[in-house]
């Protein structure tokens, strides 16, 4: 990286004529997988500031058999990480199954990522294997031959620390100067419009689900809240299995936009932080002291969260198949929603068939104890909190 | 023993192959021309059939002991190759051998044998010349006994397979994955009509792609391509798939094929396609030292054939399913089923159910009667009281006054419908009674309350529970008041019966179920759905195959002393695994014995994914069919034991009526919560219930290509909907259940339903938003700051 940085005053100088470059013509192909489900804003945002038209913003559809079927057969790699291995038909429909071809594919490598709990957990990262995903699935595409030239593509893979925002301009333009011919300052200017992009589709979930709790709050009703990764929300890895609960009538939340507003937190936190348990409500070094994942520390927090709030009667945790970074969180956060008397429910080992009969079983068992239970599990966590809910 | 080698003689040079099904030999002389070559099934008889070989390359061609070499290779060769003085070429060693030698240009080597397969792709040239070799022998998907198994299902010859084709046929989805699910979807479609050519090109279709999705390892098959083993060889339309698959492939990667050479010489299968494997021995051979290989002659082999062999059998088989006869009695007296059971038999008498008897003999795969229901050969056995559990149970004629108010449950399953009907306040079972299904529930409906109303003499009905099939459509239809989910009910009767119970092991004939039970609810639930291994059917059809009876498959079982180690895993290699070890000598009881050992391995680990039994808890109960064989819980006892040493196992008094005795038990906590009246209709509206049913091409299912010839059944139900915008309208205040479907997507009539269906759905999200929602809906849009 530092040498990137050295090298960067002995390049082109092209700031003042790069900002008439016309780039509405170039069609950049983004891979919707893993960690593109929680940054999804930040490109859109940053390939618009560059003068992509947003139509030119390819994203390949949700995770199926049929992709990994028709694009993907015979391009895998050995990868025990379905959603990984998954990848490859992202990289195979964006390449073979675009009418209008796209030029660009991008596909970065995230090593951080932004996270709310940034500032009270030991770090962010990305789980490697997942990070690594693009490099080895990519691989798979140049084995024999480079597929992306023969395609006239542009493979571009920036190296990203997005816990980090100011380094990722340097970042950014480090890895895609030469494929967008970009210069540092509009880079710059870019990546602040998809940092102020994803900021405000977050805040605007968040609060989304305010307004679910303050509904349920205000009907004495409950709702279920979803613990996983954020590609879990591609129907081909998490496989909708949350829908068929909210076709029951629960609104479905899910813990990467539970609001944080500091009224909401401090109502839900307050007793821990004054007995000295924990210095915030971010603050997880109590359940997680090695937090160093950014995916992980969430689905910890998130767990003592749904301990606590009373409207959350049900936890759904969804996993892929053999996930190396799920396996030690099973049983703390299970003990830590379930000791609370919530109701908690894992759906483990996903991988690319969803199991529908058990599933539909499932669910409805699932169904009967929330009906069943939920009027008693809001009372007794609403007994523990002392104080007032902050909106009623 | 003397290695002299004779100087200045010919030495000739055998290369033999034992694969899983088939043996075959080439035989070289010193300038390295073949001189005889031949291949045979051996019928599982590997070393006989190498010996017969041996004799006849002796006798007829000079193959001479302590002069010429022999080399070995296949799955076989293990055992039979030291004894000859013959040495083992590993198998991809060899066929990389020969075709290297013989087909330079070829890049992709696809070899499929019997139940294994490989795929070798070459790259590079002269010195840098490399190759990657994956291949696979666990799973019976993409080899030849996949077609082979289900073909002979089928009714086709092996000959009349070899010319069946692949192109030009409609291909329909079957399982590429196990051979026993493809058994299975090629009986749906066979009885959905679908003409076996299509049957069988869809078989070749999912080997080839089984091949090409689990075998490529990311590399692009290139020409030249080189089809090797049995059935590359001998079925046209496996070669006719391949053709079409590598095709495709090419044109997607715009492979460049070399010009004027005909795409059908891009793809080989030579006619000595069985032979490479040995020939490649022999290529091998050729270099080794002059001591390696030496053949000593058939004596050894053919003294292995007669006595060795079973000499071995008791030295590689280990210890019966008990140690000590006292063991086996403490067992039985835990596990016996005699004092708190009924027998099948006093079950249907007590009933006099004249339409169980009708139909028991039609339905010979009864799941709930497969197993042992009784052990009881050994006098001394019976009459022993079993402390853990003393149940009343009543059947027959039980006393008016408990019948006088019941809470009745009802299970209609896909093989039986039950009833069980309790005393609301004190639960008390009083009364059972099963019907097996007639594919139509009405029908079974009206069968299980005609015994209630029988057995209750006006007695009064205060609230009634379902479960099973179509439970939500029978609710409306017999008015019950609970329409309970399987889990659920199993999960309420287990921890009626057991307080403290924290894991439900349920194995039907056909299914394996596991519960995982957690502070008093289902925690987790496993369906095996991927794979057929350790459900009670394949158990069922191997006694059946040595002649034993279902009822004394646990006694025949428990007599073996010792038994044969057999495979966890794949059922269909399991057959052959079974072929093998009775060829050494197992009876019928051992091999049953060993079948049952092994059977909780593949219940648990294999079919149900729990490689960590401590995290299932330590009170388990069993239940369903397979359990009332004794020697599987024998089994499985000892198996959960070993893994959880303090663990509590029981079978559950009343396994096949437990999902009826769950269902009675939530409809009595709604009894006691509600101050409603039961919804129930009475037996007089379901003895009088008006419906008609239609079969015809608008009831065929749509929603894949096995179209499943449905049967709509319109129930006159008051209150109902109708189905107006149906292909079949069904009016206003028709209720309508749809059977015969071979899944649960064809519970869904037609596109229409799923319009109606998804109007009400979307009107539940609006009302119930889910983050993830929005999402999927504009998180890949377009930047709204």
């Amino acid at each position: 990286m530092n040498i990137q940085t050295l090298l960067t005053p002995f390049a082109r100088k092209r700031s003042a004529e790069s900002l008439s470059k016309d780039r509405s013509k170039i069609r950049v192909g983004i891979p919707k997988v893993l960690n593109i489900w929680n940054t999804h804003q930040f490109w859109i945002g940053f390939l618009t500031g560059i003068g992509i038209k947003h139509t030119n913003i390819i994203f390949s559809s949700n995770t199926s058999e049929e992709q990994a079927r028709e694009f993907g057969k015979g391009r895998g790699t050995v990868d025990c990480c379905y959603p990984v291995k998954a990848m490859s038909g992202h990289y195979g429909e964006l390449i073979f199954g675009q009418k209008n071809k796209i030029n660009v594919l991008l596909s970065p490598l995230i090593y951080s990522l932004p996270s709310v709990l940034n500032g009270h957990v030991m770090a962010s990262n990305t789980c490697t294997r997942v990070m690594a995903g693009a490099e080895s699935i990519k691989s798979g595409f140049m084995k024999e031959k480079n597929v992306f030239e023969e395609n006239g593509i542009k493979y571009a893979s920036p190296y990203l620390t997005l816990d980090d925002r100011i380094i990722i301009p340097q970042q950014m333009f480090d890895g895609l100067k030469d494929i967008f011919d970009l210069s540092l300052e509009e880079t710059k200017s870019a990546v602040e419009l998809g940092f102020k992009a994803l900021d405000a589709f977050n805040t605007k979930l968040q609060k989304q689900g305010r307004e679910i709790l303050e509904q349920c709050a205000k009907n004495n009703k409950p709702c279920v809240l979803v613990l996983a990764r954020p590609y879990h929300m591609d129907n081909g890895i998490g496989h909708e299995i949350e829908t068929d609960l909210q076709a029951h009538g629960y609104p479905i939340l899910w813990m990467q936009y539970f609001p944080t507003d500091p009224d909401l937190m401090n109502w839900l936190f307050e007793e821990d932080i004054n007995s000295g348990r924990i210095k915030s409500p971010f603050d997880i070094s109590d359940v997680w002291p090695s937090s160093y994942s950014s995916n992980t520390n969430e689905i910890l927090w998130a767990a003592k969260i749904a301990a606590k709030c009373p409207w959350i009667t049900c936890v759904i945790r969804l996993s892929s198949y053999e996930c190396g970074m799920d396996q030690p969180t099973f049983t703390p956060t299970q003990k830590i929603v379930e000791n609370s008397g919530t109701l908690f429910f894992k759906f483990g080992d996903l991988d690319s068939t969803k199991p529908t009969g058990s599933v539909r079983i499932r669910v409805e068992t699932i169904v009967h104890y929330v009906k069943k239970n939920s009027g008693s599990i809001i009372e007794n966590k609403l007994k523990r909190i002392k104080t007032k809910w902050p909106l009623e | 023993m003397h290695n002299k080698k004779q100087e200045n003689s010919p030495s000739l040079i055998c290369g033999m192959d034992v694969g899983s099904t088939t043996c075959k030999y080439v035989l070289t002389n010193e300038n390295g021309e073949v001189i005889s070559k031949f291949y045979d099934r051996h019928n599982t008889k590997q070393a006989e059939k190498v010996l017969e070989f041996l004799t006849r390359l002796e006798k007829e061609f000079g193959f001479t002991p302590y002069r010429d070499k022999i080399f070995f290779t296949g799955t076989g060769s293990g055992i039979i190759a030291p004894k000859v003085g013959g040495k083992i070429i590993q198998e991809v060693v060899a066929v990389a051998g020969a075709v290297e030698k013989m087909h330079p240009n070829v890049r992709f080597v696809s070899e499929i044998g019997g139940e294994d397969m490989k795929t070798i792709f070459f790259s590079g040239e002269g010195e840098t010349k490399n190759k990657q070799v994956l291949m696979q022998a666990a799973c019976s998907g993409g080899t030849g006994t996949f077609v082979e198994k289900t073909a002979k299902k089928l009714q086709i010859s092996s000959e009349a397979l070899g010319q069946m084709n692949y192109e030009g046929y409609t291909l329909h989805k079957i399982s590429s994955k196990c051979g026993i699910f493809a058994e299975a979807d090629s009986n749906t479609l066979l009885k959905a009509g679908v003409p076996v050519e299509e049957i069988i090109a869809s078989l070749f279709e999912a080997v080839v792609y089984q091949n090409l999705a689990s075998l490529t390892g990311g590399n692009t098959p290139f020409p030249q391509i080189l089809l090797l083993g049995g059935p590359n060889l001998y079925f046209k339309g496996l070669q006719q798939a391949w053709r079409v698959h590598l095709m495709k492939i090419w044109k997607e990667r715009n492979v460049a094929l070399p010009e004027g050479i005909p795409v059908e010489d891009l793809i080989l299968v030579p006619a000595e396609a069985v032979y490479y494997g040995a020939m490649g021995c022999i290529e091998i051979g050729k270099n080794e030292t002059s001591t390696s290989g030496a053949y000593v002659g058939s004596s050894t082999l053919k003294w292995w054939i007669e006595e060795g062999q079973h000499e071995e059998k008791k030295k590689t088989g280990k210890q019966g399913l008990w140690e000590t006869a006292e063991e086996l009695q403490s067992f039985m007296k835990e596990y016996s089923p005699e004092n708190n059971e009924l027998t099948e038999e006093e079950k249907s008498e007590g009933n006099s159910c004249s339409f169980v008897k009708e139909f028991e003999i039609i339905n010979t795969e009864l799941v709930e009667k497969n197993g042992c229901a009784s052990i009881n050969e050994k006098g001394e056995l019976t009459g022993l009281e079993i402390d853990s559990v003393q149940l009343p149970y009543v059947t027959g004629k039980p006393s008016v006054d408990k019948l006088s108010r019941v809470i009745i449950g009802c299970d209609f399953g896909s093989t039986t419908a039950k009833a069980v009907c309790i005393s609301p306040e004190t639960r008390e079972i009083v009364f059972s009674c099963y019907a097996l299904s007639k594919g139509n529930p009405i029908e079974d409906a009206r069968a299980l309350f005609r015994e209630v109303k029988e057995a209750l003499k006006g007695g009064e009905i205060v609230g009634v529970g379902v479960t099973g099939y179509g439970k939500d459509l029978l609710k409306n239809i017999i008015g019950a008041d609970c329409a309970v989910v399987e889990t659920i009910a199993h999960a309420t009767a287990g921890f009626h019966f057991f307080p403290d119970a924290d894991c439900i092991c349920d194995v039907g004939g056909v299914d394996v179920k596991i519960m995982i039970l957690k502070n008093g609810t289902v925690s987790d639930f496993r369906l095996n759905s991927q794979c057929s291994s350790g459900n009670g059917a394949f158990l069922q059809g191997v006694a059946e195959r040595f002649g034993i009876p279902l009822e004394t498959m646990a006694d025949e079982a428990f007599k073996a002393k010792s038994m044969p180690i057999l495979s966890m895993g794949c059922g269909v290699f399991l057959q052959s695994d079974i072929v093998n070890q009775q060829r050494k000598g197992w009876q019928g009881q051992e091999i049953l014995a060993s079948l049952c050992s092994i059977l909780p391995l593949n219940v648990w680990v294999y079919a149900g994914g729990l490689n960590n039994l401590q995290s299932a808890g330590r009170k388990f109960i069993l239940q369903g069919g397979t359990h009332k064989n004794l020697a599987v819980v024998k089994a499985q006892v000892d198996f959960i034991k070993a893994k959880v040493p303090d663990a509590e196992i029981v079978v559950h008094p009343y396994s096949g009526e437990a999902g009826a005795i769950g269902a009675a038990f939530v409809a009595a906590d709604w009894y006691q919560e509600q101050t409603g009246k039961t919804e129930f209709k009475g037996f007089e509206i379901i003895e009088k219930l008006t419906y008609k049913t239609s079969t015809s091409t608008d009831t065929v299912c749509k929603w894949c290509t096995v179209n499943c010839q449905r049967t709509f059944i319109d129930v006159e139900l008051p209150g109902s909907k109708g189905r107006q915008w149906s292909k079949v309208p069904a009016p206003e205040g028709w209720e309508r259940v749809i059977v015969n479907n071979s899944c649960p997507k064809g519970l869904i009539e037609d596109a229409g339903e799923v319009k109606e269906v998804k109007t009400e759905i979307e009107r539940i999200k609006n009302e119930y938003p889910n983050i993830a929602d929005t999402v999927r809906e504009e998180a890949f849009g377009r930047v709204t700051v």
